[in-house]
């Protein structure tokens, strides 16, 4: 894969080095000319000096062959304006950004952008994948379907322990897909019947977390 | 008719002053407090101050979904198209105007539904001009 990277701060450093080592190809676009002479003499890497944000500089860096484009510059409006920049120049190439305002994340998509990261959400992902304890973890969003993928532990207090889940007053579209009981898993029925320390694996629509977290752990 | 203006320089400025009138409802959106309340202090024109633009949706503040036109004109040609690019995408404004500073990027975004206005080409225009009759 060739991977043109525009704006080289910690992140798009590093990304390059892994790229590279896993034997890709990479070219990178850099303004600071301080950070740029520091990747051409000890990195060895491909940079080339220049605004990312031009059409030219784009064109030169050879945008038109890239399998993907990624703007890094930390700035959200001007990584916004690079992917589109890229994409008129070469309509297949892969656009990629990481967004600091996740408000962005699907204004960027509707735009054009190909892949946005927001990494608040993947830091909040990871926290709740890593901290033990913490009630409902997003395992998955299912897009564009406006539906992700959920779980929630019952504690022993929950209102919801030794009741059917058929008689759950479940929010709209949410279904229970799978209960995980002693380590093993189990596809739910309607009297199936909840356990505390039942893991409960749902596809739910997004905003209704809160609403589905409340009927297995409310009191 | 309301109008929304994205920036407060000298552009934004005096296009708002040129806007002024009883039919046009005005509100300015831009980050130097002195030139807002500048603005403000006319007729039908208000203001939103936008202190940490990250913090807080100042878009939704200033009422963006029943403005009429959205004008792009402040001193970041990428603030610009990105805003731009909400108002008329995200909230189907009809009139969108975009103001670049950079000629090249009037070129791109000439098919994206956005007017793109960019006095730097005129200058340039007039440059050449200047230089040819001497």
């Amino acid at each position: 894969m060739f991977v043109v990277i525009v704006g080289c701060s910690e992140a798009g450093f590093f990304l390059s080095r892994a790229l590279t080592a896993t034997g890709h190809e990479v070219a990178i676009i850099e303004r600071e000319p301080h950070r740029y002479e520091l990747l051409t003499e000890n990195m060895g890497m491909v940079a080339m000096l220049g605004d990312g944000a031009d059409r030219e500089v784009l064109r030169m860096a050879g945008v038109e062959r890239a399998d993907a484009v990624i703007a890094l510059t930390g700035v959200d409006a001007t990584n916004l304006v690079i992917c589109q920049l890229a994409k008129s120049l070469a309509a297949n190439t892969r656009t990629v950004t990481i967004v600091k305002d996740p408000k962005h994340e699907p204004i960027f998509e509707e735009l054009g952008i190909d892949i946005v990261v927001n990494w608040v959400q993947l830091a909040l992902n990871a926290l709740e994948e890593g901290i033990p304890g913490r009630p409902l973890r997003h395992l998955m969003q299912v897009q564009p379907t406006g539906m992700e993928v959920v779980c929630v532990t019952v504690p022993t207090w929950a209102d919801a322990v030794g009741k059917h889940l058929g008689d759950l007053d479940l929010p709209p579209d949410s279904i229970v897909s799978l209960i995980i009981r002693h380590g093993h898993a189990s596809l739910p029925a309607r009297q199936t019947v909840v356990e505390a320390g039942d893991e409960i694996v749902a596809a739910i629509s997004i905003g209704l977390e809160q609403a589905f977290y409340d009927i297995f752990t409310g009191v | 008719m309301r109008v929304l203006v994205y920036g407060c320089g000298q552009l934004a400025s005096g296009v708002v002053r040129s806007l002024i009138s009883d039919a046009t409802e005005i509100t300015v959106l831009g980050d130097e407090r002195s030139q807002l309340e500048r603005l403000s202090s006319f007729p039908k024109v208000s203001a939103v101050l936008m202190e940490e633009p990250i913090m807080r949706d100042y878009l939704m503040e200033a009422h963006i979904a029943t403005a009429d036109a959205f004008l792009a004109l402040s001193t970041d040609d990428h603030e610009n198209l990105l805003v731009a690019q909400i108002a008329r995408r995200m909230f189907n404004i009809e009139i969108v105007v975009c103001h670049v500073e950079e000629p090249q990027l009037q070129t791109v975004y000439t098919n994206t539904g956005l007017s793109v206005v960019s006095y730097s080409v005129g200058v340039l225009q007039d440059v050449q001009f200047a230089i040819n009759s001497i």
